[in-house]
C-alpha cells in the first residue's frame, strides 16, 4: 500500500496554510530552511568548492613538478592534454569501463535483489554475505584480489589448477586484454551490494495488491515483472545509475593497484593517468587539466540522462 | 513448508556463484593470514596451511602499531559521521520539508559536489588545509582536518539520501501537534527525529564505512605514524616494500575489515527497512 | 623563480599565527625541531631512525629530529604535496635520479656552505659526484648499491655454468638448457619501478649510454637496439620466466629464493632476505653478464636539506651525526646496502665480507644514473616502450625511437 508520506506529498497542503503559524507556512523568502542549510553549503564550498578552484587554476598554469605556480598558461596544458594520444586511450577505456561496471553491476544486482526478497531459509545470512563487499575497503580489495591473481602464488590459478582447467600458470596482470576484463570484474564486484540494496529498497516499497491483481488475471512471473515491477523500479534503477556511473567513473585504487595503468598505458583510464602525470611523472598542469575534462563528461552525462529520463507529466 | 523449502534451495542455488565470489577473497585473506612465512609462497599454491600458525598476527599488530591505527580509524570515522549527520540531518529536513526557491539549485550543487573525487583535488585540499591555522600548526596531519574533509564529501550522499527517507515518513502527527501548540523544535525533536532513527542509522552505517575505509586523503593527509589510520597501515605494509610478508598484510587486513564486518551485519536489518521508508525522487 | 602563494588570505592568516608564539614567555628557550622525512626501505628503517634521532637529542638537547618515515611508493607524491602546500620538512630522503628536478625548481639548499672540508673527507668520492649538480653538493649519499647477477648454484650446474654465467652468451645457452626443466633460466622485470633499469643493464654491457653529451636521449642508438633485441629474444624463445610484464622485481626475487629461477640481476639486499627466508638456499654472485664491455648500475639515494628549512644549522648537525662511523655501519647493516663513508667501508663487517666484496670490486665500472631532469618521466617511457617489445607488439628499433621522442621532450 502506498506510504502516507507520498500521499502527503502529491496533495499540497492548500488547506494548512491558514492553521499553521506564519513562520512555517511555505516562507517566499525562505529564510530558515536557508538557515537549515548553510551549513552543508559552507563545508561543501571550503571542502570540495575551494579545492577545485585551486585545481581549476593549476590547469590554466605552468605548474612546476612541485606544484609550484609559474604563470598563466591559458589554454596550454587543455592542448597538451587534448593532443596526447594516451589520453584518448584513457578516455574511451573510461567509457568501456564505466558501461561495463555498471551495466554488470545493476544486470546482476536486480537478480541478487528479486531473490532476496523472496523469503527462505538462511536470507538474513545470504543479506549479509553480499553486504560483505562493502565491508572491505576498495585498496584492500584491490591488493586481495591481486594477490589471488598471482600467476605463481595466487590462488586463482590454484583453483584453476586444482579443477584440471589449465597446467600452466595464466599471467593474469600481464597483458591488457586478460587484465582490464579482471579489473571490470573486480570493479562490479565491489559495487553490487549498493545497487542491491537500493533495489531490495524499492521492491520492498511496492503495493503487493497489484501483484494479486496480476496474477488473479492470468499474468505469467515474467510479465509481471515487465510490467510491474520494472516500472515501478525505473526510479531506482535511474539512480543506481547515475550515482554507479558518478562513482566508477571516478574509481581510482582498482586499476591503481593492480596493474598502474600498464603494461604501456594499456589499462589506463582517466583518473589513474591524471594522477600518473600529476605525482609520477611531474606534470600536475595537464593532470589538473584532464581533473576538469573529467567533471566536465561526467556533468554532461548526468545532464543529459536525468534530461532524457524525465517523464512528460 | 515444503514449498518454502524448495525455494530456499533454489535461492541458495542462484545465489551461490556470487557468494562464492564474494567470499573467495576473504577466503584467501584468512588463510593466508594463519600460514607461517616460509608457507606463503608455497608452489603450487595451497589454500590450506599445513601448519596452522596465528604468529603472523601479533608480528603486524607490533608492526603497523595496529592498536593505534584502529584508535585513528574510530575516531575519524565516528568524528565524520557525527560531522555528516550534524549538517545533513537539517539540510535534508529541509529539502524534505520546506520550499525554498534555490531548492533545485541546492540539489544539484550537491550531486556536483560527488563528482569530484578526492583523488584528483588532493592538492587542492592540501594547500587548504595548510592555509588554516590549528593547534602549532595547520590541519595538515591533524585528524580533525581529515574528518573534516570526509564529512564535506559525505554530505551529498547523505542529504539525498536522508531527504528521499524524510520525505516519505508521514507529516500527520507532527503537523497535529503543531495544531495542538507544541513548538515547531519541540515537534521535531520527539515526533519527528524517532521517526527518521532508521534512516540516520543507514546514513551513519554508510559514512562509517567510507571513513574507515578510505586510503588516499588519509595518507594525504596524515604523516605522523602514531595518527594513521588503519586502512593506511595494511596498504603501507604492502606498496613500496622491497619485500612483502603477504601473511601479516592477510592479517592486517582481516583485523582492519572486521570491526566493520560486525557493525554492518548487525544494522544490516535497517539497511533495507530504512529503505522501505521512501521513494526515490 | 617568483614563489605565487596560492589562497586567499593565507599570508595574513599565517602572518596572525605567526604573531602569537612571541606572545608565549618561553619562546625564547623553545627546541628546535628538525623534521626529517625518511623512505622506508624494510621493516628497520623506521626504528634505525627514531633511535639516532633519540641518540642526537641526548648529545644536543636544544635540538628535536621528528622522522616520518614515508613508503617509497608515495614518497615523491608526498614531497610535492608538501611543497605545494608549503609545509616542506627540513630533511628529506630521495633518490639522487630526482635531484635535479629538486635543484632546479629551487627547492633543494646547496650545503657546501655547511660542510668542513673534513667533513667532506669522510665520503669515498665515487658516491659525492651523483649528489653534485653545477658544482655544489645538493645531495649527501644515504644509501648505495650496485647490481650483479644472483645465480642459483643448482641450476645452473645442471646448465654447465657451475661459476655462473660471463658474458650474455654464457646467459642465453644456460637459460636454453635449463628450459623445459621446470624452472626458469634468466629472470626479465616488466613490471613498474626500475625495469628501465634491468635494461639499462645490458644497454650499458654494449657500450650504449643514456643520453648524450647534449644531454639528448642516446639509448636509441644501435647498442640499444642490440641490447633490446637480445632480451626480445630471450622473451621470445622462452628463455625468461613467462608472463614478463606482470613480473615486478619482488616477484622476481620471490621466484629467486623459490628456487625457480636460475639467474637474476638485483641489489645487496636480497643477501638478507636470502638468510632469513631461504636459508638453504645454495646460491653465488657474479658481475652483471658482459656484452661488448663490463658495466654495472650504480645507484644512490640523498639527503637533501629543502631551501623553505629554517633550522637548516640545525638539520646539519644531525647529518653530521648520521654520517658518521657508528650510525652507517648500523644503517648499512640493516638494510643491505654498500658503504658510503670511508669509515664504515673501513669496518671489518665490509671489509671481510666475500659477497659485498663483489659489488664493490664492481664500482670501477659502476655507471651512476645520469643526472637528468624528469627522471621519471624518462623511465616512464622506456619502460612503456620495453613492455610493447616484450609484449610483442612493437620491434626494437621502432619501440626506442619512440621513447627517446618522448623523452627528449623531457630532457
Amino acid at each position: 500500500m502506498v506510504s502516507a508520506g507520498q500521499a502527503s506529498e502529491q496533495g499540497q497542503p492548500a488547506a494548512l496554510p491558514r492553521i499553521l503559524p506564519p513562520f512555517l507556512r511555505p516562507a517566499r523568502h525562505g529564510l530558515p530552511p536557508l538557515l537549515l542549510v548553510l551549513p552543508s553549503l559552507l563545508l561543501a564550498t571550503a571542502i570540495v568548492v575551494y579545492p577545485f578552484f585551486v585545481i581549476v587554476r593549476l590547469s590554466l598554469s605552468n605548474v612546476s613538478p612541485f606544484g609550484q605556480l609559474r604563470g598563466f598558461v591559458g589554454w596550454a596544458n587543455y592542448a597538451a592534454v587534448l593532443a596526447d594520444p594516451i589520453f584518448y586511450g584513457a578516455l574511451w577505456r573510461t567509457l568501456i569501463w564505466t558501461a561495463a561496471v555498471v551495466g554488470g553491476t545493476v544486470l546482476i544486482s536486480m537478480p541478487v535483489a528479486l531473490v532476496l526478497q523472496q523469503e527462505f531459509y538462511g536470507r538474513a545470512i545470504a543479506r549479509i554475505v553480499i553486504m560483505l563487499p562493502w565491508a572491505l575497503s576498495l585498496a584492500m580489495a584491490a591488493i586481495l584480489w591481486e594477490w589471488s591473481f598471482n600467476a605463481d602464488y595466487g590462488m586463482i590459478n590454484g583453483v584453476l589448477r586444482n579443477l584440471g582447467l589449465s597446467s600452466g600458470a595464466i599471467h593474469w596482470m600481464a597483458r591488457a586484454d586478460t587484465a582490464f576484463p579482471v579489473e571490470i570484474g573486480v570493479g562490479i564486484l565491489v559495487s553490487i551490494p549498493f545497487t542491491a540494496t537500493i533495489f531490495q529498497g524499492g521492491l520492498s516499497s511496492m503495493p503487493t495488491e497489484i501483484y494479486e491483481a496480476a496474477r488473479v488475471d492470468g499474468a505469467s512471473g515474467v510479465q509481471q515483472f515487465r510490467y510491474l515491477t520494472l516500472p515501478l523500479l525505473k526510479p531506482f534503477i535511474q539512480i543506481a545509475i547515475v550515482l554507479n556511473v558518478i562513482y566508477v567513473f571516478n574509481s581510482f585504487p582498482i586499476i591503481w593497484v593492480m596493474t598502474h595503468g600498464g603494461p604501456d598505458n594499456s589499462t589506463h583510464i582517466l583518473v589513474t593517468y591524471a594522477y600518473e602525470l600529476a605525482f609520477g611523472l611531474g606534470r600536475p598542469g595537464p593532470a589538473a587539466a584532464i581533473s576538469v575534462l573529467m567533471l566536465a563528461i561526467v556533468l554532461a552525462f548526468t545532464m543529459v540522462y536525468l534530461h532524457l529520463q524525465r517523464e512528460p507529466t | 513448508m515444503k514449498r518454502k523449502l524448495r525455494r530456499s534451495v533454489v535461492c541458495w542455488l542462484v545465489l551461490s556463484p556470487l557468494i562464492v565470489l564474494v567470499l573467495f577473497p576473504y577466503a584467501v585473506m584468512v588463510f593466508t593470514a594463519l600460514k607461517p612465512t616460509s608457507e606463503v609462497m608455497s608452489y603450487p599454491p595451497r589454500w590450506l596451511p599445513r601448519h596452522w600458525s596465528f604468529a603472523s598476527f601479533p608480528a603486524m599488530w607490533e608492526q603497523a602499531d595496529l592498536g593505534t591505527a584502529i584508535m585513528n580509524s574510530v575516531v575519524i570515522s565516528c568524528g565524520s559521521v557525527c560531522l555528516a549527520l550534524c549538517v545533513a540531518v537539517p539540510a535534508a529536513y529541509a529539502v524534505a520539508r520546506l520550499q525554498f526557491r534555490l531548492k533545485p539549485r541546492y540539489r544539484l550543487f550537491l550531486l556536483v559536489t560527488q563528482m569530484l573525487p578526492p583523488v584528483l583535488l588532493i592538492l587542492g585540499l592540501f594547500r587548504t588545509a595548510a592555509a588554516i591555522p590549528f593547534g602549532d600548526g595547520s590541519l595538515v596531519n591533524t585528524r580533525l582536518g581529515v574528518i573534516l574533509i570526509y564529512g564535506a564529501f559525505q554530505i551529498a550522499f547523505s542529504v539525498w539520501m536522508l531527504s528521499a527517507y524524510f520525505t516519505a515518513i508521514p507529516r500527520d502527527i507532527e503537523e497535529a501537534a503543531w495544531i495542538d501548540g507544541c513548538g515547531r523544535v519541540r515537534a521535531v525533536w520527539h515526533i519527528f527525529l524517532p521517526l527518521a532513527v532508521p534512516a540516520i542509522a543507514v546514513c551513519a552505517l554508510v559514512a562509517f564505512v567510507a571513513g574507515w575505509n578510505e586510503y588516499v586523503v588519509a595518507l594525504t593527509m596524515l604523516r605522523d605514524r602514531d595518527k594513521q589510520t588503519v586502512t593506511l597501515q595494511v596498504v603501507n605494509l604492502v606498496a613500496g616494500r622491497y619485500s612483502v610478508e603477504w601473511n601479516q598484510v592477510m592479517a592486517a587486513t582481516s583485523v582492519a575489515t572486521l570491526p566493520v564486518a560486525v557493525v554492518f551485519a548487525a544494522l544490516q536489518r535497517f539497511l533495507v527497512k530504512g529503505l522501505t521508508l521512501g521513494a526515490v525522487k | 623563480m617568483a614563489r605565487q602563494t596560492t589562497g586567499f588570505g593565507r599570508r595574513a592568516v599565517l602572518g596572525g599565527a605567526a604573531a602569537l608564539p612571541m606572545l608565549r614567555p618561553t619562546w625564547a628557550s623553545a627546541a628546535e625541531t628538525v623534521r626529517f622525512v625518511v623512505a622506508e626501505y624494510s621493516n628497520a628503517t623506521g626504528p634505525y631512525f627514531e633511535q639516532m634521532a633519540q641518540e642526537f637529542h641526548q648529545a644536543n638537547p636544544g635540538i628535536d629530529v621528528k622522522i616520518e618515515v614515508v613508503n617509497w611508493n608515495v614518497l615523491l607524491q608526498t614531497l610535492q604535496t608538501d611543497i605545494s602546500g608549503g609545509t616542506a620538512p627540513d630533511l628529506s630522503i630521495i633518490g639522487t635520479r630526482w635531484l635535479l628536478d629538486f635543484v632546479k625548481d629551487g627547492v633543494a639548499e646547496p650545503m657546501d656552505t655547511y660542510m668542513t672540508p673534513d667533513f667532506k673527507q669522510r665520503f669515498v668520492p665515487i658516491f659525492l659526484q651523483p649528489g653534485s649538480i653545477g658544482g655544489k653538493i645538493y645531495g649527501l649519499p644515504i644509501a648505495a648499491s650496485a647490481r650483479a647477477m644472483f645465480y642459483n648454484k643448482a641450476i645452473m650446474t645442471r646448465a654447465g655454468f657451475p661459476n655462473g654465467p660471463t658474458t650474455w652468451d654464457d646467459v642465453v645457452a644456460a637459460a636454453r638448457k635449463i628450459k623445459g626443466t621446470g624452472s626458469y633460466g634468466f629472470g626479465l622485470q616488466g613490471k613498474e619501478i626500475e625495469t628501465d633499469v634491468y635494461w639499462y643493464y645490458a644497454l650499458w654491457s654494449y657500450g650504449g649510454e643514456l643520453v648524450n653529451s647534449q644531454g639528448k636521449a642516446a639509448f636509441d642508438g644501435p647498442a640499444g637496439v642490440q641490447a633490446l633485441t637480445l632480451y626480445k629474444m630471450l622473451v621470445e624463445q622462452g628463455l625468461t620466466e613467462s608472463g614478463v610484464t606482470s613480473y615486478n622485481r619482488e616477484d622476481l626475487q620471490n621466484l629467486f629464493k623459490q628456487g625457480r629461477l636460475g639467474m637474476v640481476i638485483t641489489a645487496p639486499f636480497l643477501i638478507g632476505q636470502i638468510a632469513k627466508e631461504s636459508p638453504n638456499l645454495q646460491y653465488g654472485i657474479v658481475p652483471v653478464p658482459r656484452g661488448t664491455t663490463q658495466s654495472t648500475y650504480a645507484v644512490t639515494d640523498s639527503i637533501v636539506m629543502l631551501k623553505s628549512s629554517r633550522v637548516k644549522q640545525a638539520a646539519f648537525k644531525f647529518l653530521e651525526f648520521i654520517f658518521s662511523k657508528q650510525p652507517r655501519v648500523l644503517f648499512n647493516k640493516n638494510e643491505g646496502f654498500l658503504p658510503t663513508t670511508r669509515a664504515d667501508a673501513e669496518d671489518p663487517y665490509f671489509a671481510d665480507d666475500p659477497r659485498l666484496k663483489v659489488f664493490i670490486d664492481l664500482m670501477p665500472h659502476a655507471h651512476f644514473a645520469p643526472v637528468i631532469a624528469g627522471w621519471e618521466d624518462v623511465a616512464q617511457d622506456v619502460i612503456n616502450s620495453l613492455q610493447s617489445v616484450y609484449l610483442g607488439n612493437t620491434q626494437p628499433e621502432a619501440a626506442l625511437k619512440r621513447a627517446a621522442g618522448q623523452a627528449d621532450q623531457v630532457l
